[in-house]
């Protein structure tokens, strides 16, 4: 059966949009497969790996268990808005000093966890840490230069206030 | 399928008066997306609810408890009131799923969703908690153990929705706590849920004790039997073993034998050991 559409609109990586798509979209398919912002990845879909996390009114969710109807009005954040190549995220910049990525699936996801928990508390605990990173899986690194990036950038964020 | 964001409960209700059997209530989302995606649920409408400011907030009154249906497991998790007041149900909330899912999870959406792993339902029963349900036809409540009749089979009627909730407080209490046993720590389907508060007596009498236990019987309940067998009584920790072995038999008896059983009879009495172990005095 055909959705009715839906017409929206939000702020994406601090730029307003207005867009439209069929009632049973997920934000998932928004952002990928029609604004065509390909660094939000699709792992599980069910809300288990958190490869699509992204940071709505600042906090982070997964973006296949929302609907795109459900971003009409707010504020959201994909890896796109953090930096560019040449002037990366300072938590990018942690992650490629501290060697958290390597295959890189689940980085994008990692990266906003991590944006959306420095926002929040620029020096967390370990345990914070972990609390904030537990719905990311990583099959590569076995986490340990995961835990090392972000409390790297958390060194640096708590550092600037 | 059309999605539909009243802007008040008033047009909520009216849509569900009209058309509740074709409609699925969207909470959070974090269930019925996973559910849409795989085809297991296909209504004509979703009607948004998750920003009716009707169903939001937290408040300790003099009737109870108060916990809007649309409040986030993250806003439990961070709620003060609930910490004093239901610390069962916050501790819960901390282990809910992950980040992401408790952002935007309610716990209104986890009731009505009616699993027997609902991380929220063992807290909210010790608690004696009541749904505050309103409709066209008007607001009643019930207990929340009457809202799922049976594994994902939610008792209400379609054009109903939960309101709130109203615990009773937990008055006094020197002990509460939530466990769970699960594949990994976070984002784990509850394999055995439980929680649990109780007012110890300065010489360690058991003066109120209330257990609910969740995933293991086809509704999350509480257990009478075993409440009975400690309250007025000094806990020692063959008396907690005791307590536990009853657990474990009264389980078994809702269930019958199952091939499982070999491993939740004694997961079952071992999570109550674990998690009673702090009440013991001696």
């Amino acid at each position: 059966m055909e959705s009715p559409f839906v017409r929206i609109q939000f702020v994406l990586n601090g730029q307003p949009k207005s867009t439209e798509f069929p009632a049973d979209t997920t934000a998932l398919r928004l952002i990928r497969d029609i604004l065509m912002l390909k660094g939000t990845k699709e792992g599980c879909g069910i809300g288990e790996c958190g490869a699509c996390t992204i940071i709505v009114d600042g906090r982070a969710v997964n973006a296949c268990l929302m609907l795109a109807a459900q971003l009409d009005g707010r504020t959201v954040e994909t890896v796109e808005g953090l930096g560019t190549p040449e002037a990366l995220h300072p938590v990018q910049e942690a992650f490629v000093r501290e060697h958290g990525v390597q295959c890189g699936f689940c980085t994008p996801g990692l990266l906003m966890s991590t944006k959306a928990l420095l926002d929040e508390n620029p020096s967390p605990t370990r345990d914070e840490i972990a609390a904030a990173a537990a719905g990311n899986l990583c099959r590569c690194t076995g986490y340990h230069h995961i835990f090392a990036s972000i409390e790297a950038a958390a060194a640096r964020a708590s550092n600037k206030d | 399928m059309q999605y539909i964001r009243p802007q008040t409960l008033d047009e909520a209700l009216d849509h569900l008066d009209r058309q509740g059997r074709r409609t699925r209530i969207l909470a959070g989302g974090t269930d019925l997306v996973v559910d849409l995606r795989s085809g297991d649920a296909k209504p004509e409408f979703l009607l948004d609810v998750s920003r009716l400011p009707e169903l939001k907030g937290i408040a300790a009154t003099p009737e109870g408890v108060l916990v809007g249906a649309g409040v986030t497991l993250a806003e439990i998790e961070s709620s003060e009131v609930l910490q004093r007041h239901a610390p069962a149900l916050n501790r819960c909330s901390r282990t809910f799923a992950s980040r992401q899912v408790r952002n935007v999870a309610t716990i209104g959406g986890n009731v009505a969703h009616c699993s027997p792993c609902g991380d929220t339902v063992p807290p909210l029963v010790i608690h004696e908690a009541r749904a505050v349900l309103a409709s066209r036809r008007g607001r009643r409540e019930v207990e929340v153990e009457a809202i799922a009749s049976g594994p994902y089979a939610c008792a209400l009627p379609p054009d109903e929705i939960i309101v709130r909730f109203v615990l009773k407080p937990a008055a006094g209490i020197t002990f509460a706590d939530f466990q769970k046993i699960g594949r990994r720590r976070a984002l784990a389907i509850a394999r055995i849920n439980a929680a649990a508060m109780a007012r110890q007596e300065p010489d360690g009498r058991i003066a109120f004790l209330r257990f609910a236990l969740g995933s293991c019987t086809p509704t999350p309940q509480r257990l009478s039997e075993v409440e009975d067998h400690l309250i007025g009584r000094h806990p020692t920790a063959q008396l907690i073993w005791e307590a536990g072995s009853i657990l474990a038999e009264r389980t078994i008896a809702i269930t019958g034998r199952r091939p499982s059983t070999v491993y939740k009879e004694a997961a079952i009495q071992g999570l109550f050991v674990r998690m009673l172990a702090p009440l013991v005095t001696t």
